[in-house]
């Protein structure tokens, strides 16, 4: 397990993120279907967890109400600072391309563009960046996930591991102190599964939080540490800051 | 343009470049018909008023006894006088083959160089003609049959033979073209007219009023006021001939033909938004899961719109750029089209600035209003609706319900009707496209066959084949005994014939007639009660019958001179300048013909005096075949010459066809270009929307090949659900038609003959739009469906 430091932006107790009592139900035919129950978590800065559990569990739904893609049905959610929960979808837009990078499982990259222009696409949409700076840094992150070579090639040009890289450096446009990543292993074998959770750990040890949803058991030597889910709520707590009350 | 969201604008129109294709090729097809009617109608409203304004049209022309010059400068000098010129005009005739002739309508002129009113413009040859020489009116060398420099027969009502010499080519715009009327135009001078062996009097004047030139009422006040102050001077003014002011007598047609186009561009370009419509629902609907993607990392729902409403605006510029500059081409060809049919020169194509704006702001603010909807929704999608978007549809598929007891069917045409119920939105839209497209396409072949239904009913409602006026009437029973012996005639019967007017007591007559006499004209037509050559529908009233005596039946061309006039009616008429009362009995449908009156021979006899005399032969020759028909043409003329008859005008049935399907033959060659413009943007929306069917499905033909599917059946699923599409398409198709068929019909038919066109439905419509949706659907499907089919599972799943 690998040590986390306290960082600017930090909530209470030093937390980035912190959801309290967060619940989620979704409405179906046969009812309201508890998706996450009554849920509270604190995340450090520099911390990479990692959230399992199995199929149907809350895993990808917990991040999704991190990241502002889903709203819970009770409770809160801040990151960084701010309620993530009390904000329009505008403003979600603007403080999710400037505060969290989203890696998917299937990496869902623009097909039309070139993985260097995928990079450079949050960057156009937030406008953190002027214009000039937009392509070398594009391509600073490329080489800092390993795929500089492959920056003007289309993405169907790539292999899953190298279009997952393609998807981190995305994700990092913008420099957001969060990255959320939802089974980025999942479609990928154990080889690159691994250099991709090599690439997670480094970037928490230069002081990212990674918050990653997976199935992979062997995990525990990139991680800080595990939240475990099981219909819906936290299961054990084996670290110190994650509270169930 | 270099940053990434819109170098993915011009990618996905790059790799979406068939339907982006559609898009430009739909809007452009719209934009050409309305840029094409506008264009055609900015050239002729302006050239209409070069030409025929041009030539100076009288206000009114008023027959006398004779006109001379003293008259002529007294009548200069009278108030509310601007313009008065001394003319005469007579209908001779022109032979074009043995024993075979045409009207000739004869111009006198007796000062070609100081013309101010009613003026034509030499083209050629000689100016003023000598003596025994005239000039011929550009569209009537065909009907003189022959050529400048040539010589031909000329016989006036009075005079012998002549041989004339065609000394010149003159272009009069005041006229309709020579060859719908089929009738020859002739200029002459009151010398030549001497030498033909008539009388070299001059008996119209053509006056030009001072104030009211535009109205009606105000140029009838004070051509009556003249005609008042003719008579105290002791002069006889048989008639006063106003024709609608200002106004080409061909340019009703014009009208009609550019509304019924304007109608639709219009229409066209509404099928074409909703096209526009289907297709970016389409494209976001296939991008969802990019859109979410998108807001994932940042992207604002303002960013996300923006970026397709710059794809709406690069596609309707495209279609302008694509459009405009070939509708200006087709709006001139139209434009020298419909000149033609005027008999108008265009001395300019140049197209004013506002139909370009107009053409512009319609490419782009069509789309783009259209689109707006689509694009709002799909831009606020959030991204857990994106992300959890599969492509296979949210809605509840029509499967279980509806279509649940169709469970023996085939279960490939089980699936592919399942997912025609699926995207319900989607469906509705592209049916109603395809139905608003094949409504009007089958609209316009129903009222181009109806125009032709017209007419065949107008031909079948005369049951002679040729008609012969004569110059004065003529005793009638050795005439009908000599004619009814020829060979090849069947049967003859003895018709009156005088131009008439609505009489008022002790007024001088006003008729709206054209200079050539045919146009606006009103005549009296006398028959026996019981014949059978003529049957007319009726629309109100009776038809004669025998012993009326002062019965009437109008046709329905009356209504445009007297709009009030109904059955019950008591109308005096004026005939050989006799007022004489009638009542109204009964109005017919009369097509193709100008305003007339029947009487019964009998009633006409007692007005005018003369028994037994008639003014008119109507025959059937039982000849089928032209040159039979002409065959005893000739003999008749021979032996009408033999009679010392004079002939004034032979008209025969297949001349009257060419004539009216020369009137209306623009008319049916728009309508048909219409029906193919509406057929092109239907199959256009048709094909795009089954290619995003397909494209939006890709992951789904996915999964049904992980599951057993080949893409064999991928393929029969796509198809079967175009041709199930087409054909729904078709069946709403159809009740649309007929409204629109009737409307159109009916304000088509009425601005151009003042009567509505029957409701025809065309079977070749039926057939020809039902063959082009089932064949354009299943081409539309095969492409993308077989595209489909080909990619690997790996693909399909990975399809973003």
């Amino acid at each position: 397990m690998r040590q986390q430091q306290q960082r600017p932006g930090e909530g209470p107790r030093g937390a980035l993120i912190q959801a309290r009592r967060l619940s989620k139900s979704y409405d179906t035919p046969s009812g309201p279907f508890p998706a996450l129950r009554d849920v509270s978590l604190q995340v450090r800065a520099g911390e990479f967890v990692a959230v399992v559990g199995k199929s149907g569990s809350g895993k990808s739904t917990l991040i999704n109400l991190i990241t502002g893609i889903d709203r819970p049905t009770a409770g809160e959610i801040l990151v960084a600072g701010t309620a993530v929960h009390s904000l329009s979808q505008e403003q979600l837009a603007i403080w999710r391309g400037r505060s969290v990078g989203v890696v998917f499982q299937f990496f869902q990259l623009l097909p039309t563009l070139t993985v260097a222009e995928n990079v450079m696409l949050p960057m156009d949409f937030c406008g953190n960046y002027p214009v000039r700076e937009r392509r070398s840094r594009a391509l600073a992150l490329l080489e800092r996930v390993g795929i500089a070579e492959q920056a003007d090639k289309l993405p169907s040009a790539l292999s899953g591991g190298q279009q997952q890289r393609a998807a981190i450096a995305r994700a990092l446009a913008n420099d957001p102190p969060v990255l959320v990543a939802d089974e980025p292993t999942g479609n990928l074998d154990t080889q690159t599964s691994d250099a991709v959770l090599e690439l997670f750990a480094g970037l928490a040890a230069e002081g990212k939080t990674v918050v990653m949803v997976t199935h992979e058991r062997d995990v525990q030597r990139f991680i800080s540490r595990t939240v475990t889910l099981a219909d819906g709520a936290l299961v054990d707590a084996p670290v110190a800051e994650v509270e169930h009350a | 343009m270099h940053s990434p969201r819109w170098q993915k604008l011009w990618r996905d129109l790059w790799i979406t470049r068939g339907r982006t294709a559609m898009m430009v090729i739909a809007i452009a097809v719209s934009l050409f018909g309305i840029g094409t009617v506008l264009s055609s109608y900015a050239i002729l409203t302006r050239e209409i008023s070069r030409n025929y304004l041009g030539t100076n049209p009288s206000s009114a022309t008023l027959e006398l006894d004779r006109v001379d010059d003293a008259l002529v400068e007294a009548v200069r000098r009278r108030p509310g006088i601007a313009g008065v010129e001394a003319r005469r005009s007579l209908v001779a005739r022109v032979q074009v083959g043995p024993d075979e002739w045409r009207p000739l309508l004869l111009f006198v002129v007796p000062d070609f160089n100081g013309m101010r009113i009613a003026t034509f413009k030499s083209v050629g040859g000689a100016w003023p003609p000598a003596e025994g020489t005239m000039l011929v009116e550009r569209t009537a060398l065909p009907m003189v049959e022959a050529a400048f420099g040539e010589k031909v027969v000329v016989k006036t009502p009075n005079g012998p033979r002549h041989e004339v010499l065609i000394s010149g080519v003159v272009h009069d715009p005041g006229l309709a073209p020579a060859w719908q009327e089929r009738m020859g135009y002739g200029y002459i001078t009151p010398a030549t007219l001497e030498w033909l062996g008539e009388s070299g009097v001059l008996d119209e004047l053509k006056i030009i009023v001072s104030d009211g030139t535009d109205d009606p009422a105000a140029i009838e006040r004070t051509a009556r006021e003249l005609a008042g102050w003719l008579e105290a001077q002791g002069r006889e003014v048989h008639e006063i001939q106003i024709p609608p002011p200002l106004k080409h007598p061909h340019q009703s047609q014009m009208v009609a033909i550019l509304l019924m186009l304007l109608i639709f561009s219009v229409m066209a370009l509404a099928l074409s938004a909703i096209l526009v419509a289907t297709m970016i629902a389409g494209l976001m609907a296939q991008q969802i899961r990019q859109i979410g993607v998108m807001k994932a990392v940042g992207a604002q729902t303002r960013q996300i719109s923006g970026l397709y409403v710059v794809m709406i605006l690069l596609i309707s510029a495209a279609a302008i750029a694509l459009g405009a500059p070939i509708s200006v081409s087709a709006g001139r060809g139209f434009a020298a089209a419909v000149a033609d049919l005027l008999n108008i020169a265009l001395y300019s194509q140049a197209i004013p600035g506002w139909v370009f704006g107009v053409q512009a702001a319609a490419g782009l603010l069509v789309p783009l209003l259209v689109a707006l909807g689509p694009i709002a929704r799909g831009s606020r999608i959030t991204v857990r609706e994106a992300i959890q978007d599969f492509g296979v549809s949210q809605e509840r598929a029509g499967g279980r319900g509806l279509l649940g007891w169709l469970s023996g069917l085939d279960r490939t045409l089980l699936l592919a009707l399942r997912n025609t119920f699926r995207r319900r939105g989607r469906l509705v839209l592209t049916l109603g496209l395809l139905a608003a497209g094949g409504s009007m396409f089958m609209t316009g072949l129903n009222v181009k066959d109806a125009w032709a239904q017209n007419l065949a009913d107008s031909f079948a409602n005369r049951r002679y084949d040729l008609e012969i006026r004569l110059s004065r009437p003529e005793k009638v029973d050795g005439l009908i005994a000599r004619i009814g012996s020829l060979p090849g005639v069947a049967k003859v019967e003895a018709w009156g014939y005088a131009p008439t007017a609505l009489a008022r007591p002790g007024v001088v007559d006003v008729v709206r007639t054209y200079p050539d006499g045919g146009h606006g004209s009103f005549s009296l037509r006398a028959g026996p009660a019981e014949t059978d050559l003529v049957s007319f529908p009726l629309l109100a009233g009776r038809w004669l019958e025998p012993g009326d005596s002062d019965a009437v039946v109008l046709n329905h061309m009356v209504y445009g001179l007297f709009p009030d006039v109904a059955v019950g009616d008591m109308i005096s008429l004026s005939i050989d300048d006799r007022p004489s009362v009638w009542r109204v009995v009964g109005i017919v449908r009369e097509v193709g013909s100008p305003a007339a009156a029947y009487v019964t021979d009998k009633a006409l006899e007692q007005v005018i005096g003369l028994p037994g005399h008639a003014r008119s032969l109507r025959i059937v020759t039982g000849e089928s075949d032209p040159a039979g028909r002409g065959a005893v043409i000739q003999s008749i003329e021979r032996a009408l010459a033999e009679a010392d008859v004079s002939v004034s005008m032979v008209i025969a049935d297949s001349e009257l066809r060419t004539a009216i399907g020369d009137h209306i033959a623009i008319l049916i060659f728009s309508l048909v270009a219409m029906a193919m413009l509406m057929a092109i943007v239907g199959v256009l929306g048709l094909m795009s929307t089954m290619s995003t069917n397909v494209a939006e499905r890709i992951r789904e033909f996915g999964v049904m090949q992980t599951i057993g599917g080949t893409p064999n059946s991928v393929l029969r699923i796509v198809v079967s659900e175009g041709v199930l599409i087409g054909l729904l398409s078709w069946i709403i198709a159809l009740p649309l038609s007929l409204p629109l068929s009737d409307l159109v019909g009916t304000v088509t038919g009425n601005l151009a003959f003042r009567t509505p066109l029957p409701l025809v439905v065309s079977p070749m419509a039926l057939l020809l739009w039902l063959a082009i949706t089932v064949a354009g659907a299943a081409a539309a499907s095969i492409i993308p469906a077989w595209r489909a089919s080909r990619l690997t599972i790996r693909e399909t799943l990975a399809h973003i």
